[in-house]
């Protein structure tokens, strides 16, 4: 089965939406097309294991800071990159000083979950589930977005992982297509075309019979995610070996999610929501300060997202991205150069209109009393005020009363 | 034999389907022998056959252990088997390239082993139970380190040497072992060090280095070495209690306190052997869930023993070790009856995980037709699965091993402490299908190295009848039949073929068939 029709009239759309920033822009209102066709999108970039945001958007000045931290403290020394008087950057993130000064990239600090939970798998589960304490809750809270937004129009394409698994986030009602990274492209596609028939929607003949699956005999959805796949991946495949990049990327998994991001984007499909894990950020021992571990991953980072926002242009200004950790890590460092699981952590908001150039989030300081139980950061922003706006601001959707369940979330005061 | 038909949802299962169905959960994939082995053997004859702790099963894969040599060795013998003798010269370019190829070396050796025994194993409930418990207690490569030196010995002397005995052995086993102490940091946990100490590293520091700023320095880092949590609060949330039930934040503190000074011997002539320093160990009293830690004032070594123990009588520990093995064995949603008794049988036995096992199978729950053909098949079962019932040869698993590990599923390299979770919500996303498509097509095709299908795989379908072909593949492949859709899909197929073919070659339309078989919707249930 091909969606001709829907097809055709996602390509109007697109291009459409190479002329819609002028449009988009004005007094902060946003023209809302069908099929998200106006080119909103958002990218959500998940740092798995706790990064110890502490050291990634850094108090420089505070000397209870480089008190506890007698191998971890970043100072001026090692070429940290001073934002405003209090805030400097990890040198690693040079790259996102230019998307800072242009005002296009907001660190919000001390963001977490009221729930105490240290616990990657909880964390990471309230999280994107976006229901903290909460185990009935199995949909992720972008997955029910896009099943809350969307119309009969609505493209296939909606929303997708750069990666084998879907994060949680996406996971739920609403199918979202999970790329495997190690699908050959051309036999690939044919591939698709052998498996159709089982899978796909076309009939085949003595299909009404017994025998013909209904959800009833197909309980854990097996051949309804078939049929996603072959769909969406036809799709993919063309618009990621049709298109080449401008700009460069980081050789590395992380850039290559990035940039496929940039090119499904750029081919106007309707793409509105894509995740991208990025796993590692556990680092009980052998952190570094400024070079090490959390350094060299942190530079692959900042340079994926920064080519990105290259890569995407003025299109950068429809396209939030954010990245979040489940938690943050210890103030203290271990003795082991290293952290262990914290609290409060942060988030970064570059693109889709924020006010960037700042540093958003009220910041209690360090000292012991300031510190969650003694030891973490202080969580001073619910992450899903943050998640509120960022829908709200980059969709035009409107966060209903229950779409967190138990709790009023609120846009965070400023930060669009 | 309609594999996707509607029926009674009430109706028992046959004698045929109840084989099928034990084969599904306790073998890495059912197959055409082992259903008719089930069949003649009846179903508490062929699980105690299997639990009998006799040879490792055929010679097939007897034959491909035998080369790799550092399956069966411990830690300090791997140490020897990578670094060899010492030299006193430096090392050419050359010696180090090969030292750091070797090094590499145990870790493919024990992957392989794995997935070979997964397999080829006669002995398949064992490395069923094998896969649970890995997982359960997961270490993984990806700490790097050491890691290559000890998770050999950790495969053998904690997950297979248990699996027929108790989880509190195992549990035991896995906590004083230098792989999970490494993983979990537990072997860096320490109490602060004394102002003595302190002084100590200073004078040591700044008489070595000639520098009175070094010193302090020192020091200063010397005096955050502390307390790791890692260990402590796995151990409570994924290896015994679960998350959260029970225990809070000043409980992980207090094992953590408790587990101090369980490390491991390292180096050069080292055993790599569970070591406990009584220097490195928190002294005083600690409450763990409201109980007071027995205080060891002989160094403190039995205080985590004392808290182990109070975990594995822990009612908590019962119930989550039995609702993670019904939801592994039975269903994603795990019946909670089902889960209360198998709760109980362990904790009348520390967890006999024999006794476990048979309480599952005997249950009612077990055998109900809505648990059947359910469970969605994780990349490992699938893969295993789809060479069992080929009778693939395996000649070198290693493309298989990565193709696994581009499904999301690496042997040994999950970097959660979690491990993977076994329920369907977590590996069926839209996308997954088509790895699994290429690969079944590329198996079949006999494309993917180091696998072949034997030759006299086809020798069997009758040669002048070609229409019958797919009915006796899916015979094989499928033993719990195919759906309409599939049996329509393989008939496209097969006609298509012989519309252009001259002759039918069953070597031409077999490999199709079965690539299309491997991948259908029924092949990734279990």
């Amino acid at each position: 089965m091909k969606p001709v029709t829907r097809r055709n009239f996602l390509l109007q759309a697109g291009a459409l939406g190479a002329s819609i920033p002028s449009l988009a822009s004005i007094g902060g209102a946003r023209w809302s097309g069908a099929l998200g066709g106006d080119g909103s999108a958002l990218v959500c970039i998940y740092l798995r294991g706790g990064a110890d945001w502490l050291n990634m958007v850094v108090p420089f000045k505070d000397k209870n800071y480089q008190a506890v931290r007698p191998t971890l403290a970043l100072g001026e020394d090692d070429g940290v990159i001073a934002i405003d008087r209090k805030w400097a950057l990890h040198p690693a993130l040079t790259p996102l000083a230019e998307l800072y000064k242009q005002k296009r990239f907001a660190p919000v600090v001390c963001v977490g979950s009221p729930h105490t939970t240290r616990s990657h798998f909880d964390a990471q589960d309230f999280m994107e589930f976006g229901a903290p304490g909460n185990r009935t809750v199995r949909s992720g809270w972008l997955n029910r977005y896009l099943g809350r937004s969307s119309t009969a129009e609505s493209s296939e394409f909606r929303a997708m992982a750069l990666q084998e698994l879907l994060p949680r986030s996406l996971r739920g009602e609403y199918p979202v297509l999970a790329v495997p990274s190690g699908l050959d492209r051309k036999k690939g596609s044919s591939t698709l075309d052998r498996f159709e028939e089982f899978y796909g929607d076309g009939m085949p003949a003595g299909g009404e019979m017994e025998g013909e699956r209904t959800e009833d005999n197909d309980p854990a959805g097996i051949v309804r995610s078939g049929r996603v796949t072959i769909e969406t991946l036809r799709r993919y495949q063309e618009i990621v070996t049709k298109s080449k990049s401008e700009v460069e990327y980081p050789k590395s998994r992380f850039g290559a999610g990035m940039q496929n991001i940039a090119k499904v984007l750029k081919a106007g499909e309707g793409m509105e929501v894509a995740g991208l894990d990025y796993t590692g950020w556990d680092h009980h021992a052998g952190q570094g300060g400024a070079e090490g571990r959390q350094a060299n991953m942190l530079r692959d980072l900042a340079g994926s997202i920064a080519s990105f926002g290259k890569d995407l242009g003025p299109r950068l200004d429809q396209t939030s991205i954010i990245v979040m950790t489940e938690f943050g890590r210890t103030v203290r460092e271990n003795g082991n150069n290293g952290t262990d699981h914290g609290h409060g952590s942060g988030v970064f908001v570059i693109g889709g209109g924020v006010k960037g150039g700042e540093v958003h989030g009220s910041w209690p300081g360090l000292k012991d009393d300031d510190l969650y139980e003694g030891r973490d950061l202080q969580v001073t922003t619910d992450f899903r005020d943050v998640f509120h706006s960022v829908l709200e601001s980059t969709f035009s959707f409107k966060v209903k009363k229950g779409f967190f369940p138990d709790y009023a979330s609120r846009k965070v005061s400023g930060l669009y | 034999m309609d594999g996707m038909s509607i029926q009674d949802p009430g109706a028992p299962l046959s004698p045929r389907e109840r084989a099928i169905h034990l084969l599904s959960r306790l073998s890495f994939g059912a197959t055409e022998e082992s259903v008719e082995q089930v069949l003649q053997q009846g179903e508490s004859a062929w699980l105690d056959a299997q639990l009998e702790p006799a040879v490792e099963g055929s010679p097939a894969l007897i034959a491909a252990l035998s080369e790799l040599p550092t399956v069966n060795m411990d830690s300090p013998a791997i140490y020897e088997w990578v670094n060899g003798e010492p030299s006193e010269e430096e090392l050419s370019l050359e010696k180090r390239r090969e030292l750091n190829r070797r090094r590499r070396l145990p870790r493919e050796h024990l992957l392989k082993a794995v997935h070979l025994r997964s397999v080829l194993s006669t002995r398949q409930v064992f490395e069923v139970l094998a896969d649970f418990f890995r997982n359960h207690f997961n270490v993984s490569f990806t700490k790097g380190g050491v890691s290559d030196y000890l998770i050999t010995d950790y495969e053998n002397q904690v997950v297979r040497m248990h699996l027929l005995g108790t989880f509190a052995d195992m549990l035991r086993a896995s906590a004083s072992h230098p792989a999970m102490l490494y993983f979990l940091d537990n072997h860096l946990s320490r109490r602060p060090p004394s102002k003595q100490e302190l002084a100590e590293i200073e004078r040591n520091t700044r008489r070595s280095t000639g520098s009175r700023q070094r010193g302090a320095e020192a020091a200063l880092i010397a005096a955050q070495r502390g307390l790791n949590e890692n260990y402590a609060r796995e151990l409570l949330e994924l290896h015994t209690l679960g998350v959260d039930n029970y225990y809070k934040q000043r409980d992980v503190i207090a094992v953590a306190e408790a587990l101090t000074g369980w490390t491991f011997n390292s180096g050069r002539y080292a055993e790599w052997d569970f070591r406990f320093r009584s220097d490195m160990h928190v002294e005083g009293p600690k409450k763990v869930l409201g109980h007071l830690v027995r205080e060891d004032r002989d160094g403190g070594l039995e205080e985590g023993h004392d808290i182990l123990k109070m975990l594995i009588e822990h009612k908590g520990t019962a119930d989550f070790i039995a609702m993670k093995l019904v939801r592994y064995l039975v269903a994603d949603q795990p019946p909670p009856d089902l889960v209360k008794s198998v709760a109980k049988v362990f904790r009348k036995s520390e967890g006999d995980i024999q006794a476990l096992l048979r309480a599952i199978i005997e249950s009612d729950d077990f055998w109900l037709r809505r648990n059947y053909r359910t469970k969605f098949k994780t990349p490992n079962e699938f893969l295993c699965s789809a060479l069992r019932s080929l009778g693939a040869e395996i000649i070198d698993p290693t493309r298989v091993l990565r193709v696994m590990a581009d499904m999301g599923q690496p042997l040994y390299h999950c970097d959660d402490p979690t491990g993977w979770y076994d329920t369907a919500e977590s590996w069926l996303d839209p996308g997954v299908m088509a790895r699994r498509w290429q690969f079944a097509e590329e198996l079949a095709a006999n494309r993917i190295d180091g696998v072949t299908i034997p030759p006299d795989f086809y020798q069997s379908l009758p040669a002048e009848v070609p229409r019958l072909w797919q009915h006796h593949l899916t015979k094989r492949l499928l033993p719990s039949g195919a759906g309409q859709r599939t049996r329509n899909a393989l008939s496209t197929v097969t006609d298509q073929y012989l519309a252009k073919a001259k002759v039918a070659d069953v070597q031409e339309l077999g490999p199709p068939l079965v690539g299309l078989l491997l991948g259908s919707p029924e092949f990734q249930q279990q």
